[in-house]
């Protein structure tokens, strides 16, 4: 009858769409040609087509890309320099002035010459827009940056040598003569920014929602490159397909946490699939050094001798992550700054007994068990499964913890203002633990308990520590050394916090039709293609196999 | 016409109160915008960014409560919304009108399509009760709509998706690589994507609607006119469709018309489980954000159009219905 029939046609037609574009489904491939780089990072929404590269949520589209540095800073080689636009540097002898050599022949991909004057108008223009200013230079470092021809002397406040990666590495340089007309004149914080114009090896040829393809800046400074022409960065908004993606051989360059790795990624092409995950900085159980139990030190050192960190690496993180250790230094990655003798002295290696011994000089026991809270971001299931095994191994012990899964936005604002037992959490870092450590022990980043802290959450205050990170800037590589060691002593004497695992950068690389990746022998760069400015390095080495 | 004025004056006392409840709801959700976006990109991003943010954001005055809504206020009657906090430095609106052709698109046409088949299907199952439509299509379809749209979703993903190793796909309104316009690969491309989502939105809301058509037909099919129609000499079809039909209808279209106006919400599961990216998408990435012009823009924009729904529904119900009309 008449419904089956319409019914009957309905499906008819619905196959007949599916049969003529099913051959089609990601079969064709943009920009044509077979040596195009994919790149598989989710960002978890459409793109916006901005390229402002002061804007924090696009701007590892354009730095690296479209924007250069002027001195590449390599994390992972203890600070290797590169010199990008300027060609060398100079610190006067306090380090509080540093002046800077601009590279001649540099030109913006509009054809105009890149001078000194481009450099110290990006520089002014972040003290003009603070909101621009997303290292927070000027607030806390710089007093003044002038350029005469192509020098430009950058002057800080007090002596700065830890601040040389964020003004040479960190900063984007851009066009004067594009950024004081129109738009971006009028309004640089909202200025879009679509058809970036800057120094560097790409260009953005095209831009749609699910899709940017990069094309190669025919007037780059450096001849020969990049030997990669074009670039295709899809708007995964999911992990699912990225990570297909990568393992189909679709995309060539991931950032993707891909669960059992080997079998989802490494045996679809066991030869030309590869992964390398560099530590970079410490996820660490963060104690409330104001709140009355955890206050106090046998507690937290029962935790310290309480947790195996191998086990919580190879459980939570599935061997992923490598185990950390008490002094707070990433290994391998900083090694060089890890104070051995300090590492033996105050052993903290997996040692029940003497956890309980501590537990029992605070009163607890299995008897008298400890019940404490910690609170964690939900929706990072490695560090659920980290709590969790953390949790097993304490209960013996006669510690009973509660992990609280909170939602993004309620758990920072918890972790900011110290409304926690203990939280789990890992900062950012930077190109040596001097940074981690800054960020997690110096008082200038801490607040009261109610107000936000910046990144001291736990809220310890030493004034020797203090002096060391302060000293830190102006002193000399021994002394910085000795400095750091002191740091260090204080994180296994006062235990403010437990580094449980290292954080990794997620990196995955198909050799099948691109060689000059990074890898564990060769770390070049940070790999990530997230990771600006490093990721022009590894666009600059990378070449199409022939 | 008094009927008009009250159901006019108490839509825009309605209005007033769900744009007041907007403004508040999101002030009273905890932290803000600058730290959800700290937590988005934990690891990449400098804690000093922080300030910067705030500032770009324009979260950092303090002016007080008052003046904010009646800012807000005169906002949303003039349709200035503002700049996207997730899609910064993107207007609101621009946004709103990316997403709202995939939302419309997909659940409006989906919406409408559930209607039409289940009050046919209803009609057929009503008339001839036991018969041949009437055994299998109710009971299938009231299990499927009981079914969580989710899983649903996520069934016939692993049945047409992975199983057929991506034959259809799972995920997003076109392919990655596609180039969007007005040519057939292109329009074909988005129909072999929305296929799946709008599957699963049949299979789930077709039952209710089957469901009422059907009980509506076996009250109507009781009528003296049924009985008057069918001494005339009148042919089944005829009765069933230009007199028994027509009258079970009525509460159906009044709950159609309603639908229509939470077609705007986006049916946030169905976008979340394919990746769709529609207004319930946005909405969800909206709230994680705590992007409060975007999230304030879409619940306006959800709470307007069902309200306009309901009134559109009175009036239709009043038009259709002389019996509705007398103001008791």
């Amino acid at each position: 009858m008449r419904l089956i029939k319409t019914l009957a046609g309905a499906a008819a037609a619905t196959l007949l769409v599916t049969a003529c574009t099913a051959g089609g489904s990601g079969g064709s491939s943009s920009g044509g040609s077979s040596r195009a780089l994919t790149i598989a990072n989710v960002a978890g929404q459409t793109w916006t087509c901005s390229f402002n590269p002061f804007n924090p949520s696009v701007n590892s589209l354009s730095f690296g890309f479209a924007y250069e540095p002027l001195v590449y800073v390599n994390a992972l080689k203890d600070n290797a320099e590169t010199p990008m636009l300027a060609k060398s540097y100079e610190w006067n002898a306090d380090k509080t002035v540093l002046t800077f050599t601009i590279r001649d022949g540099v030109k913006w991909s509009d054809g105009q010459p890149l001078t000194g004057d481009d450099v110290a108008f990006t520089f002014n223009l972040l003290k003009a827009k603070p909101a621009l200013d997303i290292d927070a230079l000027w607030s806390s470092a710089l007093k003044s940056v002038t350029a005469s021809g192509n020098t430009v002397t950058v002057t800080f406040k007090a002596p700065a040598a830890t601040y040389f990666y964020y003004v040479a590495d960190h900063t984007p340089i851009v066009p004067k003569h594009v950024w004081t007309t129109g738009d971006a004149a009028a309004d640089p914080v909202k200025f879009q920014d679509s058809t970036p114009v800057g120094s560097g090896p790409f260009q953005v040829k095209q831009c749609s929602a699910n899709n940017i393809v990069y094309a190669a800046n025919p007037q780059y400074w450096q001849p020969g490159l990049p030997k990669v022409k074009t670039i295709n960065y899809p708007a995964y908004t999911d992990n699912s397909p990225a990570n297909l993606d990568l393992a189909s051989g679709k995309a060539q360059y991931g950032a993707q946490f891909i669960p059992g790795i080997d079998k989802a990624y490494v045996s679809r092409d066991r030869a030309n699939h590869h992964y390398w995950f560099p530590p970079t900085t410490n996820v660490a159980l963060y104690f409330n050094l104001k709140h009355p139990v955890t206050s106090k030190l046998p507690v937290r050192q029962a935790f310290a001798y309480g947790i195996d960190r191998n086990q919580v690496s190879k459980i939570g993180e599935s061997g992923y992550q490598p185990a950390a250790n008490q002094s707070g230094v990433v290994t391998p990655t900083f090694a060089k700054w890890l104070d051995t003798e300090l590492t033996k002295k105050y052993d903290y290696s997996l040692d029940k007994a003497k956890a309980a011994q501590a537990l029992a000089s605070a009163g607890y026991s299995p008897a008298n068990p400890l019940k404490l809270d910690v609170i964690t971001i939900s929706g990072y299931t490695d560090w659920d499964a980290s709590l969790a095994e953390i949790k097993q191994e304490l209960e013996p012990l006669g510690i009973k913890l509660t992990v609280d899964d909170l939602a993004g936005e309620t758990f920072n604002d918890r972790l900011q203002k110290g409304n926690f037992d203990l939280a789990y959490w890992s900062p950012i870092g930077g190109a040596g633990p001097y940074y981690e450590f800054r960020q997690n022990l110096h008082t200038a980043n801490s607040a009261p308990i109610g107000e936000a802290a910046a990144s001291n959450y736990e809220r310890y205050s030493n004034p020797a520590v203090d002096k060391a990170l302060d000293d830190f800037a102006g002193a000399d590589e021994a002394t910085q050394r000795k400095l750091l060691s002191s740091v260090q002593e204080a994180m296994l004497r006062d235990v403010p916090l437990i580094p449980t695992t290292e954080s990794v950068q997620w990196y995955e690389y198909d050799t099948k039709s691109f060689t000059g990746w990074p890898t564990e022998q060769d770390p070049y760069a940070l790999p990530a293609p997230w990771q600006f400015p490093d990721v022009e390095q590894v666009l600059l080495h990378l070449a199409p196999k022939p | 016409m008094r009927f008009l004025l009250q159901r006019l004056g108490f839509f825009l006392l309605t209005l007033w109160a769900a744009i007041t409840v907007n403004f508040l709801i999101p002030r009273l959700m905890p932290g803000d915008p600058a730290g959800a976006m700290m937590a988005r990109f934990h690891g990449r991003l400098n804690p000093s960014a922080v300030q910067a943010m705030a500032i770009a954001f324009g979260v950092d005055t303090h002016t007080s409560l008052w003046t904010q809504y009646v800012e807000y206020l005169h906002n949303t009657v003039t349709g200035n919304f503002g700049t996207s906090l997730t899609y910064f430095p993107l207007s609101v609106s621009s946004q709103i009108a990316q997403a709202a052709p995939w939302t419309l698109g997909l659940i409006g046409v989906v919406t409408v399509l559930a209607f039409v088949g289940g009050t046919l299907i209803g009609t057929v199952s009503g008339w001839r009760r036991g018969g041949v439509v009437d055994s299998f299509l109710p009971p299938v379809f009231v299990v499927t709509s009981a079914l969580p749209y989710f899983w649903v979703g996520m069934m016939l993903i692993l049945f047409f998706s992975v199983w057929t190793n991506g034959a259809l796909p799972n995920d997003g309104a076109y392919s990655l690589d596609a180039v969007p316009g007005l040519s057939f690969p292109f329009i074909a491309d988005v129909l072999q994507h929305a296929l799946l989502p709008a599957l699963t939105i049949l299979a789930t809301s077709i039952g209710a609607w089957i469901l009422t058509m059907r009980n509506n037909m076996v009250t109507v099919l009781a009528e003296d006119y049924v009985r008057m129609a069918r001494a005339k000499g009148l042919s089944n079809r005829r009765i069933m469709y230009q007199y028994a039909a027509r009258n079970a209808m009525l509460p159906n279209l009044a709950g159609f018309a309603m639908s229509l106006g939470f077609v705007v919400a986006g049916a946030i599961l169905v976008e979340y489980v394919f990746n769709y990216p529609g207004l319930g998408y946005m909405l969800l990435n909206a709230v994680n954000n705590l992007d409060y012009p975007l999230m304030q823009a879409l619940f306006l924009l959800i709470t307007v159009a069902v309200l306009v729904a309901v009134l559109i529904c009175d009036f239709l119900t009043a038009w259709l219905d002389p019996r509705a009309r007398s103001a008791s």
